[in-house]
């Protein structure tokens, strides 16, 4: 009888449960974007990072993690990145030729990290492709295409279409000289990186060193983060002569921000719990103000009080279980909404705006969190109503009939 | 009538001009090694200071050269005096130097390659690299000049497609009667001249008559040189493989 | 208007308990609003903070081009009077230098290229805390003559401490640099770039070996309060010619800026996600109040008020309600946070070691600068008032018959 008691007033007394349930779901909507921007914008920077040299794991051989020679090649290095690329988890890989060698123009002179890829499967590994400023990925011209940063290319005074050349140490251990053709130029937010890395085809440095086609590093991207672990250890088991590292090993300063990220995260769910709780408790107060001589006649007429406190806290369970539906719908809707089309940053932050490429943050919120966050939104809803529940039962009817409603 | 002489004239011209251009062509490379054949010998010793020149300051770095074309060579420090008993060791494409203060001999890595020598504008790269030209280059000659009172060859060398070279173009002056090498201009692909070699002092050097001052010049930097003076060299001296070892590089004076 | 003022005092404190709870709402929401923001601009603080005292600091100065070229040709002298100039600018707190170059290290047969960097011990230690890198051996003297090297170095070269290792490259002007030097400490970093390539000379040393008397490449400056520093760029940039360069960390390492500003975008979403929810918080209150009130109004009308007067009356009671909200909220919040900023919360468990680990106070920081509250009030005001509005149109709509048979 309480149910249908408790439902009634709620339809009774539309504004005032409109009011709570408006709370309860902005709360629930509010806790889950939150939480979804803030993982997305690590995301974001760890996936930025990723797609453009780092990857999800690389691969190499022991002796290459001490010194990056050449002759230190991945044995079978094609057949397994072959296998690696089989994966369902796996997006794609790039096998790829690292050599340390220098890049002279007429003018200078520099050390540079000289990257031989296949062009069409880095495409799908890594976005360099993205950052090319002026020229073409890889296409306009036929001999020995090279792909250069910008700050390289201001530092050596060259251009597009430039002649530069290569010197470094062969396969074996020969110095050998070789011309490349500025084919693209890219710039990416690492002005180091793009003084540092260069690209060219794989199949051009076979045969400038009239070498075999060996590769020093595989390098993986995943179609997912979430495949990360379960990768990284089936790799590391299958392929154990070998030194499998995940981006967390290549770059832990990324992870321990993770970790703060979570702390933040925390502190701010806290932050808006309470606020929420706040919020709901003094529109509930006020609420139970407007009805007092309603429960002070209910008394009265022998409700025992606890029955009403009961009252109270059904009217509340229903109104926060209803707020928590719509508000998990709305806030599932605004971030796969938002996943997809993404939040231009640019338009919070002057230091953004600066940069040329525009930094979208997508959000994304693991299964996870959707479950965690409505049951916390639900229980502070219905936490909410107790003060303002008791306040009431302990009204002494008299006074309260007589309250000048 | 006459079109069919045109007929026939037009193919023996053209027939002409190339075997001409071949010539003159070979001719250039023939120039070309003559005048590098002239300084340089399989084996030599030659005692040289070399002069870098900035716009803030100056230094001057005396050597003694042991070379054994084109893979060996040991050079030795005689002054300043803090790098007096230093040596530099060329073994085909690698470099070691003897630190006299440290009594250490390092191996020079390949990322310190293209750090300068001695404070120069020649890095250990340069020590090491072959002098291509000969090969690199397809050799033209354009044109004669009067330069510093010789009668030259001006010869016009334009790197070949896959050659690992920097140039656009190189120009070079070459005396007609001496072959000596006394002007070198280095281009770039936009054709802006980056540098220059001059050579001058023809005087009798090692029973040979050659330049024995040579200035390299960069165009892009006023004020700034590097000079190379010849005191002293001997052709074709006596020394083979052996002497250009890592022990040697301790011994020698 | 004084009447007005009387009657919308009074209205207030004729119901202490609603009064109460609204302006409680208020008080509540500018709370959470300083609590956040304050959180969010001391974490944009640490960040900055934690990567510039790394090795760069907040403001360096060079010889022009040094930057570019960092070649030891391009160091530079320093007069000690031009140096106490800098230290005596408001908000510097440490100016560091430093002569750096790279050289080849070499013992036994291994040889590597290592960045040589000589400091001033003290003051290098102030700002980067090289002393609690130390894992062995002795931290470096001014006078010193012996060298640290980094943990992954030394193990590449398979050094201990004691053994003399030569350094060799080229110091100012051309002259050969080269000597045997004792491996005095070893000091291990975090970051792999620097572990595998730092050697650490006492300045003078490091002056001798490069036949660099007096010269330095790089002064670090660091400052006590991040947002200050347009303004100390400018006032150093004052004490330099065109001859020198003075670069802020933005300028120096503009990858970092990247990260730290998404980091600030982020953070000013969740600001936007709470005023949401603290909006709401108090047009909720001020809904409930004003239904609270209907009978109230009703009467006041029905006995000839007119509407736009009580719509006046209502419109100040909820400025006063806002203030009194907002300014409870600051003057609680002002010992708070002030107390926060000087002793952040900590932090522990994992989250804490990884923190460490990259040489980093493992706290929550809080910042306390007037534009924060400034911000806030000002934001929280806009909010309440906005919710003001909702009374006013709840009375125009009045129907004062039915009001008072509610």
């Amino acid at each position: 009888m309480l149910l249908a008691l408790a439902w009634k007033n709620i339809w009774r007394n539309k504004k005032r449960s409109l009011i709570i349930l408006v709370a309860i779901t902005l709360g629930l909507w509010a806790g889950l974007f939150s939480v979804a921007v803030m993982i997305g914008s690590w995301d974001t920077t760890v996936n930025s990072t990723i797609d453009r040299n780092l990857s999800h794991i690389q691969i190499h051989t022991k002796e290459f993690k001490d010194e990056s020679l050449i002759s230190f090649f991945i044995p079978d290095g094609n057949n397994i990145s072959d296998e690696i690329s089989d994966l369902k988890e796996v997006k794609d890989v790039s096998a790829r030729v690292l050599i340390e060698g220098m890049a002279s123009s007429p003018s200078s002179s520099r050390g540079v990290n000289i990257i031989g890829i296949d062009p069409d499967r880095e495409k799908n590994v890594t976005t360099i492709e993205n950052y090319i400023v002026e020229g073409e990925y890889f296409n306009g011209i036929k001999r020995n295409p090279i792909l250069v940063g910008k700050k390289l290319a201001d530092k050596l005074g060259l251009k597009l279409h430039s002649k530069i050349v290569l010197s470094f140490q062969s396969v074996d251990t020969t110095l050998t000289y070789a011309a490349f053709r500025i084919v693209g130029i890219y710039k990416t937010e690492s002005t180091p990186f793009d003084e540092a890395h260069i690209f060219v085809r794989k199949s051009d440095l076979y045969k400038t060193m009239n070498s075999q086609p060996i590769i020093n590093e595989i390098a993986i991207r995943l179609n997912s983060s979430e495949y990360l672990d379960t990768t990284y250890t089936l790799l590391k088991e299958k392929y154990s002569s070998l030194f499998v590292e995940s981006w967390k090993d290549l770059a832990p300063e990324l992870e321990m921000t993770y970790e703060f990220l979570i702390v933040e995260m925390q502190i701010f769910l806290g932050i808006i719990l309470a606020a929420l709780l706040f919020g709901i408790t003094n529109t509930m107060l006020m609420s139970v103000l407007d009805r007092v001589r309603e429960f002070g006649v209910l008394i009265a007429v022998g409700m025992k009080r606890i029955r009403v406190f009961l009252l109270i806290m059904i009217e509340t369970i229903i109104l926060s279980l209803f707020g928590g539906i719509i508000g998990m719908a709305l806030g599932t809707f605004t971030i796969w909404y938002f996943s997809d089309k993404g939040i231009d940053l640019s338009l919070f932050s002057e230091g953004l705006s600066a940069w040329g490429m525009p930094t979208i943050l997508y959000p994304i919120l693991p299964l996870y969190f959707y479950g965690v966050l409505t049951t916390m939104i639900i229980i502070t809803g219905i936490l909410a109503a107790v003060y303002p529940s008791i306040k009431t039962i302990k009204l002494r009817p008299a006074d309260a009939i007589r309250t000048y409603g | 009538m006459i079109k069919q002489k045109m007929k026939k004239i037009f193919p023996i011209i053209t027939l002409v001009i190339f075997l001409t251009s071949i010539l003159t062509a070979q001719d250039a490379k023939e120039i070309i090694k003559k005048s590098d054949e002239l300084i340089k010998s399989e084996s030599s010793y030659a005692e040289v200071s070399m002069t870098i020149i900035k716009t803030d300051w100056s230094r001057t770095v005396g050597m003694k050269m042991w070379a054994l074309e084109p893979d060996y060579a040991i050079i030795y420090i005689t002054e300043p005096a803090r790098d007096k008993g230093s040596v530099t060791l060329k073994r085909k494409k690698e470099v070691w130097n003897w630190i006299p203060t440290a009594q250490k001999v390092i191996k020079i890595p390949p990322s310190m390659m293209l750090q300068s020598w001695m404070g120069s504008d020649f890095t250990n790269d340069d020590l090491v690299k072959e002098s291509s030209l000969i090969n690199d280059y397809a050799h033209t000659i354009v044109g004669e000049e009067k330069f510093n009172g010789y009668d030259c060859y001006k010869i016009e060398s334009i790197p070949k497609l896959d050659a690992g070279v920097v140039w656009g173009r190189l120009l070079t002056w070459i005396s007609k009667e001496e072959y000596y090498q006394l002007k070198v201009e280095f281009y770039d692909e936009d054709d802006f001249i980056v540098k220059s070699y001059l050579g001058s002092d023809i005087k009798e050097l090692g029973g040979r008559i050659i330049p024995a001052h040579w200035e390299m010049i960069p165009v892009d930097r006023p004020g700034e040189k590097t000079i190379f003076d010849y005191h002293g060299i001997e052709f074709n001296y006596n020394v083979n493989e052996s002497f250009f070892s890592e022990q040697n590089m301790k011994r020698v004076r | 208007m004084n009447t007005y003022f009387h009657l919308a005092w009074r209205n207030l404190w004729r119901n202490k308990r609603r009064t109460l709870i609204a302006s409680a709402s208020v008080f509540f929401a500018v709370f959470f609003a300083l609590a956040m923001r304050s959180m969010q601009e001391g974490s944009y603080d640490y960040m900055v903070d934690a990567s510039v005292s790394m090795y760069t600091g907040y403001i360096q100065v060079h010889a022009k081009e040094y930057w570019d070229k960092r070649s030891i040709d391009k160091s530079m002298e320093i007069s000690s009077v031009k140096i106490e100039q800098i230290d005596s600018i408001k908000h510097i707190t440490l100016v560091t230098p430093r002569l750096e170059s790279f050289s080849l290290i070499s013992y036994g047969n291994v040889t590597k290229v290592a960045s040589v960097v000589g400091i001033d011990p003290e003051k290098e230690n102030l700002m980067t805390d090289l002393k609690s890198k130390l894992i062995s051996g002795v931290y470096l003297s001014d006078n010193s003559k012996g060298v640290m090297i980094a943990e992954g170095l030394a193990k590449s070269l398979k050094v201990e401490i004691g053994d003399s290792i030569v350094l060799y490259g080229q110091g100012y002007h051309g002259i050969t640099a080269a000597a045997q030097v004792q491996v005095d400490g070893i000091v291990k970093f975090t970051l792999p770039a620097l572990n595998k390539s730092m050697v650490y000379l006492s300045l003078e040393y490091s002056q001798w070996l490069y036949s660099a008397p007096n010269r330095i490449t790089s002064l670090s400056l660091m400052i006590d309060e991040a947002s200050e520093l347009d303004e100390v760029h400018s006032e150093v940039s004052n004490l330099f010619n065109e001859k020198y360069e003075v670069m802020t960390w933005p300028e120096l390492m503009p990858e970092l800026v990247q990260g730290i500003e998404v980091d600030n975008a982020g953070g000013i979403i969740m600001l936007g996600i709470l005023y949401v929810i603290i909006g709401f918080g108090i047009f909720g209150t001020v809904m409930m109040m004003t239904a609270e009130r209907t009978k109230e109004f009703g009467i006041l009308i029905s006995v000839g008020m007119k509407k736009w007067r009580l719509s006046l009356v209502s419109l100040l009671e909820s400025l006063f309600l806002s203030f009194i909200g907002v300014l409870a909220g600051i003057i609680v919040s002002i010992p708070i946070l002030y107390y926060l900023n000087q002793n952040p919360i900590p932090l522990t468990g994992e989250m804490a070691e990884l923190m460490l680990k990259f040489g980093l106070d493992p706290i929550v920081p809080f910042r306390f600068a007037p534009n924060i509250f400034i911000d806030q009030f000002l934001t929280v005001i806009i909010i309440a008032m906005i919710s003001a509005l909702y009374p006013l149109s709840f009375i125009r709509k009045l129907n004062p018959v039915k009001a008072i048979r509610k």
